[in-house]
């Protein structure tokens, strides 16, 4: 039973560590602009396909496929970013119901472009085992483990430590304040909304190297890193990381001590359990630190 | 020119006139509705159906002669509601039956509305036995849970093993046929450990992990679909479980998974109506492979065998009801009663509820990139490599 728990254990951390890296970029433009972008699952989807791509067509490594990925997710979210800022009246809503509707063209668009077919890396380095005494992983797992850590302390740093990173907070507080420092908040908004870009595109290229992915995928994603972001507390980075591996570890011992067919209403669960102790999430308002 | 010269050569013309307008009637287009899913989550099975239906359409225009059939799409997007709408549009386009569905869930509702719009529906993408325990006339299906059931049991019974895990999808189809495979497992002195997982599941190590440590069976059973079973199959290759074998039903012993995982396919168990590369014995199944391979260029798969003899079963009683004149009093859902016909996938007859009574399907199994069928014995092409896991 040990070695199941410890395992258990182990997959949860890992599964947490990829939730993570799909909730950021959602959790920083949430957080800094208070748009929900239910495009951002569409966004990790496309770098997905670009690995794919890269893989099935000129034969090199999914992770190779970063820097055409990174180009074209940042470009969607320049676009996407230059759509919102149209909305003239309650854009928090209003801004739904657009990256919603982006989310629909983006995921069609992929099926016309790859089709229905699941794909996945076909690469064995990726899915060979990587066994530590009673820990199983694929190696793609722990590879992107550490770039999800990686990402999340450089976000973290520059949030808090560069200028950018703070004009984007500043926007974040107080949108007339920041302007009256000089801060312009549509570049700045454009610079949070790339960097959500920048790691929905590590997120995808990911994603494809562990998982399966197929068109209808995105929205699954987008609403995984929603509940994160939430329980997460608005806005918190350290919030996302905590929050995805509680999430991810409640679903492996889910299926572990239960059954596997509860994992998700085990998230669900957990998920309410928190807003109902703590409604502005695990890190939120007072709490706050990123 | 004389009276009666006159006479005939008006007769003539009113012969010809006739011969004419009956030549029309004969050969008239008959409208079909195929209601797909081409988007959402089942785009990829409805894109394949959908191949199989476009195959019958070529198929029978080419050979019947003398009627025509051509058929609107409509996207049902995978969703029920959207299939009932879908279903309606093609009734106001004036289709005289259903061919299509995805999915049981899409199904049922789909069905309802072609019934109330006195429409026959005809499928082989929804195997829940709800379906024809409604007793809707004219609900057809050419597939069931019975003939998966019978095939994964006859293979275990082949096998002569005495514990399996069954992995299976929540999903209702899937559910429905793990339940069926343990009941009757667990009738025959087996031990069956049952795992269900959610659809959104993405990591199965901690299923395969409790089967490693905790079951120790000596098969695994998996019912779900494509997306699960590269997941089921990954984690069993990380975790390399002490099994002989790994079987799946429907999407797995296919061209396609050969071509897209062959690292994880290698002595992996599914349901296969043909073997890969396909070898078509009949005519009816040359002139199929012949017409697939023009219109797609690419070997057939089980989804378009399946689209396609659910679609020319239809199409021929159609022509049969257009025959006699009852196109439009209920023709096509007495004539598809009467169905008895060989086919690709064995011989059809439709039950009272509409439910293929002869349909048992076959297991095969992937050998060095090609697909071997391994059971019945009387349908095989190859020796079952037994025990063989992909690791």
């Amino acid at each position: 039973m040990l070695d199941l728990i410890l395992q258990a254990l182990y997959s949860g951390v890992l599964q947490g560590g990829s939730y993570a890296l799909i909730a950021l970029g959602l959790a920083l433009v949430f957080g800094t602009m208070k748009v929900i972008n239910l495009a951002h699952g569409e966004f990790v989807l496309l770098a997905a396909y670009m690995a794919h791509t890269v893989e099935a067509k000129l034969g090199l490594s999914p992770v190779l496929a970063i820097p055409v990925a990174l180009v074209l997710v940042c470009l969607c979210a320049v676009v996407v970013y230059f759509l919102i800022s149209l909305i003239r009246k309650d854009r928090e809503l209003n801004s739904l119901i657009l990256t919603y509707g982006v989310g629909i063209i983006l995921t069609n668009a992929v099926l016309l472009i790859w089709s229905a077919d699941v794909r996945s890396t076909s690469s064995a380095w990726m899915q060979d085992a990587f066994v530590v005494g009673p820990f199983y992983s694929m190696r793609s797992e722990l590879l992107f483990f550490a770039v999800s850590i990686v990402l999340m302390g450089a976000l973290w740093w520059w949030l808090s430590r560069s200028w950018y990173g703070r004009a984007v907070r500043a926007v974040s507080s107080n949108r007339d304040a920041a302007k009256l420092m000089g801060i312009n908040p549509r570049a700045t908004e454009i610079v949070s909304f790339v960097v959500a870009g920048i790691l929905a595109a590590f997120a995808g290229v990911a994603i494809f190297s562990y998982g399966v992915i197929q068109p209808a995928f995105g929205h699954v994603l987008t609403v995984k890193a929603f509940i994160i972001t939430v329980l997460a507390g608005i806005g918190s980075i350290p919030g996302v990381l905590v929050g995805a591996l509680l999430l991810g570890v409640a679903e492996a011992l889910t299926v572990t001590l239960a059954s596997s067919a509860l994992q998700e209403l085990a998230g669900m669960a957990l998920f309410l359990m928190v807003l109902f102790v703590m409604p502005n999430g695990l890190f939120g308002a007072a709490g706050r630190r990123g | 020119m004389d009276c009666n010269c006159i006479i005939r050569s008006k007769l003539g013309l009113a012969a010809l006139a006739l011969s004419l307008t009956a030549g029309v009637a004969s050969a008239e287009e008959l409208l079909v509705g195929a209601e797909i899913p081409l988007t959402g989550s089942l785009a990829r099975v409805g894109a394949g159906m959908n191949e199989g239906i476009s195959v019958a359409v070529e198929v029978f225009n080419k050979t019947n002669g003398k009627h025509t059939i051509k058929v609107i799409t409509a996207d049902d997007e995978s969703a029920p509601a959207k299939a009932i709408a879908a279903v309606e549009k093609l009734a106001g386009q004036g289709v005289v039956a259903i061919t299509g569905g995805y999915g049981s869930n899409n199904i049922g509702p789909a069905s309802d509305a072609a019934n109330k719009l006195g429409l026959p529906y005809i499928t082989s993408g929804g195997v829940d036995d709800s379906l024809t325990e409604r007793g809707i006339k004219t609900f057809f299906r050419i597939n069931n849970t019975a003939g998966y059931r019978k095939a994964m049991v006859g293979l275990l019974d082949d096998m002569k093993v005495k514990s399996a895990s069954v992995i299976y999808s929540t999903k209702e189809a899937t559910a429905d046929l793990a339940k069926d495979v343990q009941k009757e497992l667990a009738a025959k002195g087996m031990t069956v450990g049952m795992h269900a997982f959610d659809p959104a599941i993405t990591d199965f190590k901690p299923i395969i992990n409790k089967i490693r440590l905790q079951d120790k069976s000596e098969v695994i059973l998996m019912a779900g679909y494509e997306n699960d079973y590269v997941g089921i199959l990954r984690a069993a290759k990380v975790l390399k479980p002490d099994v002989k074998a790994m079987i799946g039903v429907w999407s797995l012993a296919t061209p396609k998974m050969v071509a897209d995982f062959p690292d994880l396919m290698p002595s992996v168990y599914g349901t296969a109506l043909l073997p890969f590369p396909a070898e078509f014995k009949t005519a009816d199944g040359k002139l199929f492979a012949d017409t697939y391979k023009k219109l797609y260029n690419k070997e057939p798969d089980y989804l378009g065998q399946f689209g396609y003899v659910q679609s020319m079963i239809l199409f021929e009683a159609i022509a049969r009801a257009a025959d006699k004149g009852t196109l439009k009093k209920g023709g096509v859902v007495q004539e598809l009663a009467r169905t008895d016909r060989e086919t690709l996938i064995g011989r059809v007859q439709f039950n009272d509820k509409g439910d293929n009574v002869n349909f048992v399907h076959r297991m095969g199994q992937h050998q060095n990139g090609k697909i071997a069928i391994v059971w019945p014995s009387d349908a095989a092409t190859g020796k079952m490599s037994f025990p063989g896991v992909p690791w």
